[in-house]
């Protein structure tokens, strides 16, 4: 992996970033309509003076380039990303950054098991191709794959916690509740994240494991295993030291890219169990139509799945000395 | 002026002594045939919903109890409204499947155009198209599909105009899947253009005069038809699972309810913490039958398609 290799990924994932301020800019600036339509909503009784104010005071009077698009990326870039218009004008980047870490938290755990079960399961099915585990972890990963993430929450929801009543319904700590210690603290948190963590990392297992077994079963076909097998080695030898490195090396590629897909799943979970990250904030904005809170959500969720892929890149051309372009 | 006979075309009746159609090969695989029959089941259900079950019932001709679990004369149950969920689900049925379908004409429509364009040209053009399917691939699309549907229902506003029998509000919808999910078949499109750009039959057509837009018209695109047909059931999935997440973070319709919208009204009751499972586990049920069915039949598709495929798995 030489420097230059190093250098192309940076600049694709800096052109990225720049393609989506600036369809951030576009998608808010240039639509047909004008965007005071937009930020004033349906209100009633607009009057031209409103219009005249909102006008003046977003400094859309003046020249769309340079001058409004000059302000619009410096202020990007500073961290300033306007401010929101449902929750009583506090900048989007606070509105951001308060529902940041609970989002953090479900997904990060949510992928780290997903990714062990994903992969454990899928190797063993690809290894132990037309068992009765293939046959069943197959058929059990492609409804998984074929079930949208929040449904899969409603189900989980309804059995566990209405029927079985094991865990709560809603939210991320039992409102009003006053704690002895942070070991309680902790164990209600525990139990208020089991469920949505849960939903996350099934719907993400279904994937992880059908890729890990298609790549499994495609290395195990590769010369160097049969001459694995030819010198004697062990099953066991031959997975963990021949097959298992070579095989994980796409998934390490179908992780990363997966991610912008994973996040639509992340924002439909949170709402169905109400936990209080960018998902559940993505929505409520969306129904009141807070435009800069939604286009920061789309900035900051994007510009994470571009460093994602970034690091991918990098780690994939530490992993395999093959990859030099 | 005839054009070279290419040994693809398996959509067409085949004469004698070719390989059987494709419809045939997808019936004689089981997962091909359950496939089949299960998107045969939702397309009866799609096409004759007012026969089946009557037609859709709304708040004021609602008859039954409220959020009452199945009983007699309502075999689903009833939302809070009174409204049978049979009823329900068997319109949101046709709902979902034509919405599903124009996104997928859509998304194939605009894929196979700039994969085709793109391959066939080649240098700037090309260079630049795959550089924004890059981009369409990387981010995060549902949420450039969410703030995209937002912004154009607002500025066209909701009229109760129909299109295709859908409402305007919900053909925002399939144009947004369109624009958000095109760069996948492009890509697709695109690396099979390119290696046919490269066959003999190409430069002969070129030869005795063909122009580049005959040539992508009559030699490339039925080369690719095979592929884009096999994407576009992909696509289907994709599609009915994008309308279905679009739906349930608030942007259905609840004048013309698809599954999604149904599952979106169930949250709102708060059907799953209430124990009301009748309300959304058909729906539910309905979703999954209908991507799982997509997948079977791609898969069928791919193994029939690309016979090395077969071998190795």
């Amino acid at each position: 992996m030489g420097p230059q290799y190093v250098l192309r990924r940076l600049a694709t994932a800096m052109f990225t970033i720049v393609m989506i301020v600036l369809l951030n800019f576009v998608l808010f600036r240039a639509m047909p309509g004008s965007p005071e339509r937009i930020l004033l909503g349906r209100m009633p009784g607009v009057t031209a003076q409103v219009l005249e104010q909102t006008r003046a005071r977003w400094g859309l009077d003046d020249p769309l380039f340079p001058d409004q698009f000059v302000s619009y990326i410096s202020s990007t870039l500073s961290g300033d990303l306007g401010f929101s218009y449902s929750a009583r004008g506090r900048p989007v980047t606070e509105v951001l950054a308060q529902h940041l870490w609970p989002t953090l938290i479900l997904f990060g755990l949510g992928e780290v098991i997903a990714i062990a079960a994903g992969l454990a399961l899928g190797s063993y099915s690809g290894w132990k191709r037309g068992s009765v585990v293939d046959y069943v972890g197959n058929g059990v990963s492609l409804v998984l794959y074929s079930t949208p993430y929040f449904l899969l929450g409603m189900g989980l929801l309804l059995v566990f916690a209405t029927a079985l009543g094991w865990f709560p319904t809603f939210g991320m700590n039992t409102a009003g509740a006053t704690y002895d210690s942070v070991l309680d603290r902790l164990a209600d948190f525990a139990s208020h994240l089991a469920l949505p963590l849960a939903t996350v990392a099934l719907g993400l297992i279904g994937q992880y494991a059908i890729l890990m077994r298609s790549s499994i079963i495609d290395t195990l076909g590769e010369d160097y295993v049969t001459t694995a097998r030819a010198m004697g080695l062990r099953d066991t030898r031959i997975l963990s030291d021949h097959a298992l490195p070579n095989a994980m090396l796409p998934t390490v590629t179908l992780v990363a890219i997966n991610l912008g897909y994973v996040v639509a799943g992340a924002i439909t979970v949170e709402v169905v169990f109400n936990w209080p990250g960018l998902g559940t904030l993505t929505v409520e904005a969306l129904a009141a139509r807070d435009y800069p809170v939604l286009q920061g959500v789309f900035l900051l969720l994007s510009v994470c799945v571009v460093f994602a892929n970034l690091g991918a890149d990098l780690l994939y051309g530490r992993l395999d000395p093959r990859v030099r372009t | 002026m005839t054009s070279p006979v290419v040994p693809v075309n398996l959509g067409v009746v085949a004469p004698a002594r070719r390989k059987p159609g494709l419809l045939r090969q997808l019936v004689s695989r089981p997962d091909g045939l359950a496939g089949l029959l299960i998107l045969a089941f939702f397309t009866v259900l799609a096409m004759f919903p007012n026969l089946l079950v009557g037609p859709l019932e709304t708040a004021i001709t609602a008859t039954g109890p409220r959020l009452a679990p199945p009983q007699a004369g309502y075999p689903l149950g009833t939302d809070e409204l009174g409204r049978s969920m049979l009823n329900l689900v068997v319109h949101a049925t046709r709902v979902s499947m034509v919405i599903g379908l124009l996104a997928t004409l859509v998304t194939v429509f605009i894929g196979a155009l700039l994969g085709i364009t793109s391959g066939y040209v080649g240098g700037r053009l090309d260079a630049v198209t795959m550089r924004i399917a890059d981009f369409f691939l990387v981010i995060p699309t549902f949420v450039l599909a969410i703030i995209l549907t937002a912004i154009i229902r607002d500025v066209l506003g909701t009229g109760s105009k129909e299109i295709f029998g859908i409402r305007l509000s919900l053909i925002t919808i399939v144009i947004v899947i369109g624009i958000t999910s095109w760069s996948a078949t492009a890509r697709i499109i695109r690396s099979q253009t390119l290696s046919l750009k490269q066959r003999a039959f190409v430069d002969r057509a070129r030869v005795i005069g063909s122009g580049d837009w005959r040539i992508m018209r009559k030699h490339i695109l039925p080369n690719v038809t095979n592929l884009i047909v096999a994407n576009a059931v992909l696509t289907f999935a994709g599609a009915i699972l994008l309308e279905t997440t679009l739906s349930f973070v608030g942007l259905g319709d609840p004048f013309q309810p698809s599954w999604g919208q149904i599952l979106d009204a169930a949250r709102n009751v708060g059907a799953p913490g209430l124990g009301a499972w009748w309300y959304f586990v058909p729906a539910g049920i309905c979703i999954v039958l209908v991507v799982f069915a997509f997948t079977l039949l791609g898969s069928a598709l791919d193994a029939i398609l690309n016979p090395k495929l077969q071998a190795r798995r």
